[in-house]
């Protein structure tokens, strides 16, 4: 389903001069209708990506299609496609129905349509009646929306957002993920959305494009990326993990920890080095008897929900483990988890051979 | 910005080369030339000449004064206009009157040092004679700051009002008196305010010469009184370019050593 | 900072508007005195203003002043604004920084330097000294300060609006007018309203570059100074005062107005 496709990016690499490569290589394709969040550490070609889908920035190589249309060359103003920036960028010198219009007027909408438009767009972003308000009277989740309605009045194909909910505190960005993304449903849009936040991005995308330094290192709904990153960069970035050495023996037999444990990967060499990821939730405190490895608790925090312990194993390695059990610090436990808790990473494998071997494998079996 | 008006940005560039440098390039080719328009370095001779130098030494020494006292005036009323309630209106009211055109401000002078002046019935209320004020250094040194007051104040309210009052409580909780926070935080933090004002006072004070010919009569002879000697009166524009082609070389040096840096310090 | 004033700090400020305003408010007294001096104070009269305005020639001269200082502040905030806008748009920061420079020239110039150097370039091109060399040198020496007013309001402005309106489906020519001019307007005003008092306060440059015929307030007052003093001239100061505070008292609403509309982003 090809006109399922809105954006593709073939090949891109951006590089502002020949020693700062912002974007190595990059290609995808984001289908109509969804919301995508790209993520990654600050300086990794996520905002790049975007300003190049917005029409700000030509990429160095590579092509860029929108709608199948090869949009390269196509300025910013004549794209379909709009910004709800991290600023917000809101025109001070406007009120919020000057804001709203703007993009109407440029076009030349008849003022009696622009108003009826703009007060629907409000009402959309739950801001009914507040056109003639001035932006400096508007609260940081306000401007927000303003800068929400301001884009989606123009009815874009796309709606890109450049970490638009970074500037507001923590209970205010709770409350707009969950209206970000129920505004996308209802809105039926495309919505590429640019964040450092994983939890943001872990809560409100469809996809995820996970990024670091100019190179996408893994994509794919949130449970497969929390599941089953790909690498150390992703393990670490996506949530806390904790990641030791091990060796695969063979088919669904690891040794880390200087024990053998069943697990549910295979499809790669025996006695291959690898890297084995447990998320601090999987592991469960027992006794040092009942448990799969020995460790002494280290530090103990309370995280409201949980507790956070630091334990370490004999040979050093830290274990990071969220319990609803509260333990004592110096004491010796045992920590059990199960088969499925264990989550294998090849060294240096890439995306498509991850999906190949997990595809072979899964066959197999 | 990516917006290339390249034709809107003519009539500037235009302004640039027609007012700034071919002046300052005819001030030099004139200051070359003779009174019968002969190539020379006659002007540059004379300059060094004793006369020439005591005036330029005189009209240093003048700018000097002025700006010492605008700034010794000034300093403190900034410093208490910004910890007055409407401080912005405050310092609106020190404005207004140096927009009052400076030739009617120097005029009230005129009358006010006058033989029949208030200053000489105040002066005879304390059982004195009146005496002529006017005309004398005193008389104008004293309008020179009064002129120049205003203008200094502007800049060192801009950085009083710019620095973070925070800082000051910090310097107090540090363990610093008030008189060492003046002079450790908040006069070095406001340095660059008192070199804009320095600036716009000390370089018109050298060039002064309406003052001079109003209030100081012949007394007072400053560069600026000199060029206009020279070019109006005594019709001799090569010299008054030499006088010019200083009064430019010092305001460089003074541009040079009022350059303000930018640093911290800021709410 | 809430900390109160000490009186000994009230005194002084008092002192210091006391000085500033004392000879403004001393020859506007003295310019309803019927008396002929600025000595005693015999009666009120209006004849002083009356003779201003009986004196075809005063009124001639008020007429050119005003004409002088709409004109060149009108032609400086443009020619000033556009080229603030070029400055910003010089990407190579050597070259700005040299026209910055060079802008900044005619600022700290002293204004017998510049009188002297334009009465140079004139004669030397031939333009006849009188009204046009006038209002030129008041162009130019007004343009300056209009790029001082504009530039930081440029300089300010967050580049995402420029983006934000391009994303918007704006082109060039309505980015420039439907977001940075209203989006500088401030400094705009500014800058006129600065040129208009530069133009109405300058008498050294006018006094250097005039001709026969041709004369601003600033260089009539100048020479009745230096006859000695006649109370007309009070009478002008007089209305000189009230003109400069309504100017001031417009400014200060137009910015007010206009700041209400642009708040504060900071």
């Amino acid at each position: 389903m090809a006109n399922d496709i809105i954006i593709r990016f073939d090949n891109v690499t951006k590089f502002y001069d020949s020693q700062t490569k912002v974007l190595q290589d990059v290609s995808f394709e984001l289908e109509r209708g969804k919301f995508y969040t790209l993520l990654g550490p600050s300086g990794c070609g996520k905002t790049t990506i975007l300003r190049i889908i917005a029409g700000f920035e030509k990429p160095t190589t590579g092509n860029v299609y929108i709608n199948g249309k090869y949009v390269n060359d196509v300025p910013a103003n004549d794209r379909q496609v709009n910004t709800v920036f991290q600023d917000y960028a809101l025109f001070p010198h406007l009120n919020v129905f000057g804001n709203v219009a703007f993009g109407l007027r440029i076009k030349k909408v008849k003022e009696s349509e622009i108003k009826f438009r703009v007060a629907e767009a409000l009402k959309f972003v739950n801001l009914p009646g507040y056109e003639n308000r001035e932006i400096t009277e508007m609260s940081g989740g306000q401007r927000q929306r303003v800068a929400i309605a301001r884009a989606i009045i123009n009815d874009p194909e796309v709606i890109l957002l450049d970490e638009p909910l970074s500037a507001l505190d923590l209970k205010l960005r709770t409350e707009m993920q969950y209206e970000l993304r129920e505004l996308q449903q209802r809105l039926g849009k495309t919505f590429i959305f640019v964040t450092h936040d994983q939890e943001e991005a872990l809560a409100m995308s469809d996809e995820i494009f996970v990024l670091n330094e100019g190179i996408i290192q893994q994509s794919g709904t949130p449970v497969d990326i929390y599941d089953e990153p790909i690498n150390r960069f992703v393990a670490d970035f996506i949530g806390e993990s904790n990641i030791v050495e091990g060796v695969m023996l063979e088919d669904y037999k690891v040794k880390f920890a200087g024990k053998v444990f069943d697990c549910v990967d295979g499809g790669m060499k025996n006695n291959e080095k690898i890297d084995v990821v447990i998320r601090p939730e999987d592991l469960q405190i027992t006794s040092p008897e009942a448990g799969k490895i020995g460790v002494t608790v280290d530090t103990q925090l309370f995280r409201g929900v949980h507790y956070e312990l630091s334990t370490y194993d004999k040979d050093g390695n830290e274990w990071l483990v969220h319990s609803l059990k509260k333990a004592e610090v110096g004491a010796q436990v045992g920590l059990d988890f199960d088969p499925e808790a264990i989550h294998i990473m090849r060294l240096n494998e890439t995306e498509e051979e991850f999906d190949a071997r997990i595809e072979a494998y899964t066959n197999e079996v | 910005m990516k917006f290339k008006s390249k034709s809107a940005f003519v009539p500037y560039i235009l302004w640039i080369a027609l007012f700034v440098i071919a002046p300052i390039g005819l001030i030099l080719y004139y200051s070359m030339l003779d009174l019968n328009g002969e190539f020379t370095l006659v002007n540059y001779r004379n300059f060094f000449s004793s006369a020439y130098l005591t005036m330029t030494l005189t009209s240093f020494w003048y700018a000097l004064i002025i700006t010492f006292f605008t700034l010794i005036i000034s300093y403190p009323t900034a410093y208490l206009l910004t910890k007055t309630k409407h401080k912005h209106l405050w310092l609106m009211l020190i404005i207004i009157p140096s927009w009052i055109n400076l030739l009617l401000k120097t005029y009230a002078f005129i009358g006010i040092f006058g033989l029949y002046g208030p200053v000489n019935a105040i002066v005879e209320m304390f059982g004195f004679d009146p005496t002529q004020i006017l005309f004398t250094d005193f008389s104008f040194v004293f309008v020179a700051v009064y002129i120049f007051i205003p203008f200094m104040i502007i800049p060192i309210f801009n950085a009083l009002d710019k620095m973070n009052p925070s800082l000051i409580y910090a310097a107090r909780d540090l363990g610093a008196s008030p008189l060492t926070t003046f002079r450790r935080v908040i006069f070095p933090l406001t340095i660059e305010g008192v070199k804009s004002g320095i600036q716009v006072t000390f370089i018109p004070a050298l060039s002064l010469f309406m003052i001079t010919r109003l209030i100081a009569g012949n007394k007072v002879i400053t560069l600026g009184t000199a060029i206009e000697q020279q070019f109006l009166v005594a019709q001799n524009w090569g010299m008054g370019s030499t006088i010019a082609v200083f009064l430019i070389l010092i305001m460089f040096a003074i541009m040079r050593f009022t350059r303000t840096k930018k640093k911290g310090g800021r709410a | 900072m809430r900390s109160t004033l000490t009186p000994l700090a009230k005194v002084y400020l008092a002192i210091v508007f006391i000085i500033l305003y004392a000879p403004i408010f001393y020859l506007i007294f003295y310019s309803f005195n019927s008396g002929g001096s600025m000595g005693s104070f015999e009666g009120f009269t209006l004849e002083h203003y009356q003779a201003v305005f009986d004196d075809n020639r005063l009124l001639v001269i008020l007429i050119n002043t005003v004409i002088v200082a709409l004109l060149s502040a009108l032609i400086a905030t443009i020619i000033g604004t556009l080229g603030a806008v070029g400055i910003v748009s010089l990407r190579n920061y050597k070259i700005r920084n040299i026209v910055l420079s060079l802008n900044n020239i005619l600022i700290v110039s002293p204004d017998v330097v510049i009188g002297a150097s334009f009465l140079i370039l004139f004669t030397m091109i031939g333009v006849k000294l009188g009204f046009t060399s006038v209002l030129i040198s008041h162009i130019a020496f007004s343009i300056p300060i209009v790029v001082l007013m504009v530039l930081p309001k440029i300089l300010e402005m967050n580049t995402n609006l420029i983006d934000a309106a391009l994303d918007l489906g704006a082109n060039r020519r309505a980015v420039l007018t439907r977001v940075i001019v209203p989006y500088i307007k401030p400094g705009i005003l500014a800058g006129f309203f600065m040129a208009l008092t530069y133009s109405l306060d300058d008498f050294a440059v006018t006094f250097f570059v005039t001709g026969n015929g041709f004369s601003t307030l600033s260089v009539e007052i100048y020479s009745m100074a230096r006859a000695g003093i006649t109370l007309t001239v009070n009478a002008i100061s007089g209305l000189v005062f009230i003109v400069t505070v309504g100017i001031v008292v417009m400014y200060y609403f137009i910015t007010k107005r206009s700041r209400k509309t642009e708040g504060s982003t900071r």
